[in-house]
């Protein structure tokens, strides 16, 4: 009974990084730009048909795995590809932000609704048209389980999602320095609390926000590749879910806190998998009953920041 | 009972198949071109005669609709169900059609609006209907089928209550189906489970199947027939939202109840979601067995190492190398076919869209020589009422119940090194009428009634 708890609690906390990483995208954009983007989850799915191409390119430069050094190389290549797959989102979101979402900002949010939802629809047909109709595997997910990770200390669990769990914190401890300590994260932050005051100082609004929205679109392309080299596989319809979850968490933590979707993810991923586990019927109803208590009595979210990045 | 249900080994199925000879083969399509093309027999007829040249038939072509999954997770089997019945047609028109009129095929996105989809098709004028893949737009059409008229054969939707309790005959006039219905592959995978392990030694049994009507259904019936043959208790059963994207909750509750069997029905991208993680978290050190009836429906997405462990897959009515290709020229002929045209292993659904256009296409000719003319829509919905035709998997027949009965397929799933992909060996061959209720009884009840 322990040990099935310390799994399915691991279980959860490896869904809730996977969520982290595209909800973070989405409170980045939303706390700077103000633009709740419909196309977030498609960016996801991006992400994840891209590593399938480049994973697969990178992996056949590298020989098979035969032992655990190998394994390693191997597990570091995967990720280098998949962060070179995801940086590839950084000029997609830049371009989408200054040639389609950059003469919205001043219109009112059904403009918002219907540029993202209109962006939705043509990735998902740039995704068939790059990648077919059916569904994509890198197929890597068996090979990064071989290095070996819990069973040094005497427990089983697959490898795979150790490592996302450790990418995601990493990804967590980079953005919270990223906004706190570095020169280009405070100007976002600046920007994000008074947007004329930060003009006046000489801060190129235009830039920061295409900074923002391709980091956004990177970190939701990150997360889809984190997913694709695991056991799932990327398919067309993949981005639907992940964005409704997202949204519940940047409510849940707080819109446009990093913390708050951080700590938002993590409880929606373990409170998920525990429903699974102890009544499946509230799966799905879960994070929407955690969602409606945390705001009957935290009206802003957990860390609610309502447009400041923190 | 389970020496009741009992199968054919594959050399018995082979030496009744390969023994078959021309005159045996005309005599049971009705010496008729295309039902020999689509039997795979073709060269038999060199020389014949056709008497349907004298039937007074239209001139314009058959407008015939297909609906499957083109897209998204889905279409892992959809896409197959298209390859099929393209290939059937493709076969039909180039033995210049039936009766003289080519078939032109419309091939439409099932998505979830199936109803919307037949209704379109029969606006459009469309002669007959295929489709469609899900379990439950199958359901939601058949009423709007027998209200229109217009026969369809369903590639799909196997349900077992459908046409067994839901739309009994009587109720039902131009609504058929192809595929085998669920009790036929989770009887046989009970089967193979004790076969295999030993109704003795399957004391615990538990399920994964996806979160809706199908799988439900496949579950219900698995464990019905695995309780009688092994006396097996369920310690888990489990039912992921299909196309879910993490199944470790579920295996990791199998993993902690051990069961001797695990039955699953997860089909396209679930079942390789299911044995990635089932492999990444040791599943197959707490089982016996991995039972499940579509496994091998995503025969194009295993990989070696998916396939490693105690695995036995179903193939619904149709296993490619069942009988062997090296025996058997029409489904060599077909292998070759599939490959050269679509770059793919055909699996059971490839065989749900040839199948289900083989018996409409068949049914019409046959209903044409015995009036001598093209026939109306309830003429030839009674034509395919016990309707009996070939295809390359073999020998079909059309039930009173509206309902498809075939050979029912199940092996131990496995790699080729030659093929570079899964196949399935010792592969086990069940007649239907061992692994499905009598007409006029249900799966249930039948099951039930088992001493």
């Amino acid at each position: 009974m322990i040990e099935s708890f310390v799994t399915h609690t691991l279980n959860g906390l490896y869904y809730g990084f996977i969520l982290f990483m595209i909800a973070a995208g989405l409170t980045i954009i939303f706390g700077v730009l103000g633009i709740l983007n419909l196309a977030h989850g498609e960016l996801y799915a991006l992400g994840a048909f891209l590593v399938f191409s480049v994973v697969g390119f990178a992996t056949g430069l590298v020989a098979s795995p035969t032992g655990t050094v190998s394994a390693i190389v191997f597990g570091i290549v995967v990720l280098a590809a998949s962060l070179a797959a995801a940086a590839i989102l950084l000029p997609v979101g830049a371009v989408v932000e200054s040639v389609f979402v950059r003469p919205i900002y001043e219109r009112d949010e059904v403009y918002q609704l219907l540029l993202t939802y209109a962006l939705l629809l043509i990735f998902i047909d740039v995704m068939k048209f790059g990648w077919g109709q059916t569904p994509v595997d890198p197929g890597v997910y068996g090979t990064l389980n071989r290095i070996p990770t819990t069973e040094l200390v005497g427990f089983g669990y697959p490898s795979y999602n150790v490592i996302v769990m450790l990418v995601g914190l990493a990804v967590f401890g980079w953005l919270v320095w990223f906004f706190d300590r570095s020169k280009t994260g405070r100007i976002v932050r600046a920007t994000a609390i008074n947007r004329d005051m930060a003009t006046a100082i000489g801060v190129s609004t235009d830039r920061t926000f295409t900074l923002v929205f391709a980091m956004g679109a990177f970190f939701a392309g990150f997360g889809g590749a984190m997913v694709s080299i695991g056991p799932g596989t990327a398919f067309l319809e993949m981005g639907l879910d992940p964005l409704v979850l997202s949204f519940v968490i940047i409510v849940i933590g707080g819109l446009g806190s990093l913390k708050g979707a951080f700590v938002g993810a993590l409880i929606v991923g373990v409170i998920s998998r525990w429903a699974i586990w102890l009544y499946p019927p509230v799966e799905l109803a879960a994070p929407f009953a955690v969602m409606l208590i945390i705001l009957l009595f935290k009206p802003e979210g957990l860390y609610g920041t309502w447009g400041e990045i923190e | 009972m389970a020496s009741e249900l009992t199968m054919m080994s594959d050399s018995t199925a082979e030496s009744e198949s390969g023994g078959m000879e021309r005159r045996t083969v005309l005599k049971a399509v009705g010496g008729s071109a295309i039902a020999v093309a689509l039997a795979g027999c073709g060269e038999l007829l060199e020389d014949e005669e056709d008497p349907l040249e004298e039937a007074e038939v239209p001139d314009e072509p058959i407008e015939a609709g297909l609906q499957t999954f083109l897209e998204g997770a889905p279409a892992v089997l959809g896409v197959q169900a298209e390859y099929g019945a393209e290939t059937a047609v493709r076969r039909i028109n180039e033995n210049d059609g039936i009766a003289g009129r080519q078939i032109d095929l419309t091939v439409v996105e099932e998505g979830e609006e199936a109803l919307e989809n037949y209704q379109e098709f029969v606006e459009a004028g469309m002669d007959v209907t295929f489709g469609p893949i899900s379990s439950g737009n199958h359901e939601a059409m058949v009423p709007e089928v027998n209200d229109q008229g217009v026969i369809n054969v369903a590639t799909d939707g196997t349900v077992t209550t459908l046409y067994e309790e839901d739309h009994p005959p009587e109720d039902n006039q131009y609504s058929f189906r192809f595929q085998n219905h669920d009790v036929m592959e989770a009887l046989a995978a009970a089967v193979e489970a004790t076969e295999l392990l030993g109704a003795d030694e399957i004391e615990t049994y538990a399920g994964i199947n996806p979160g809706y009507a199908f799988g439900f259904d496949e579950q219900e019936l698995f464990s019905a027939g695995i309780e009688q043959l092994a006396d097996a208790e369920l310690v888990y059963e489990g039912f992921p939202d299909l196309g879910t994207d993490d199944m470790s909750t579920h295996i990791e509750e199998v993993n902690s109840a051990e069961p001797d069997v695990l039955f699953s029905s997860a089909w396209g991208g679930d079942a390789t979601l299911l044995l990635e993680q089932g492999h990444g978290a040791g599943m197959f050190d707490n089982i016996e067995l991995l039972v499940g009836p579509v496994l091998y429906g995503s025969a194009n997405d295993l990989s070696e190492a998916l396939v490693d462990g105690p695995i036995r897959s179903g193939s619904r009515n149709f296993y490619w190398d069942q009988p062997s290709v090296d025996r058997w020229d029409p489904g060599r002929e077909l292998f070759e076919e599939v490959q050269e045209e679509y770059d793919v292993v055909p699996t059971a659904h490839f065989m749900s869209g040839y199948g289900a256009v083989t018996a409409w296409a068949t049914a019409a000719e046959k209903a044409v020589r015995i009036l001598g003319g093209w026939p109306e829509q309830e003429q030839l919905a009674d034509i395919l009422v016990n309707h009996g035709f070939y295809t390359p998997a073999g020998y079909h027949t059309m039930g009173p119940d509206h309902q498809g009965y075939s050979n029912a397929h199940f092996g131990e799933l496995t790699w080729s090194d030659d093929l570079d992909a899964a196949i399935l060996e010792d592969v086990n061959v069940y007649d239907p009428k061992n692994v499905s209720p009598p007409q006029g009884q249900t799966s249930r009840d039948w099951i039930a009634d088992w001493d």
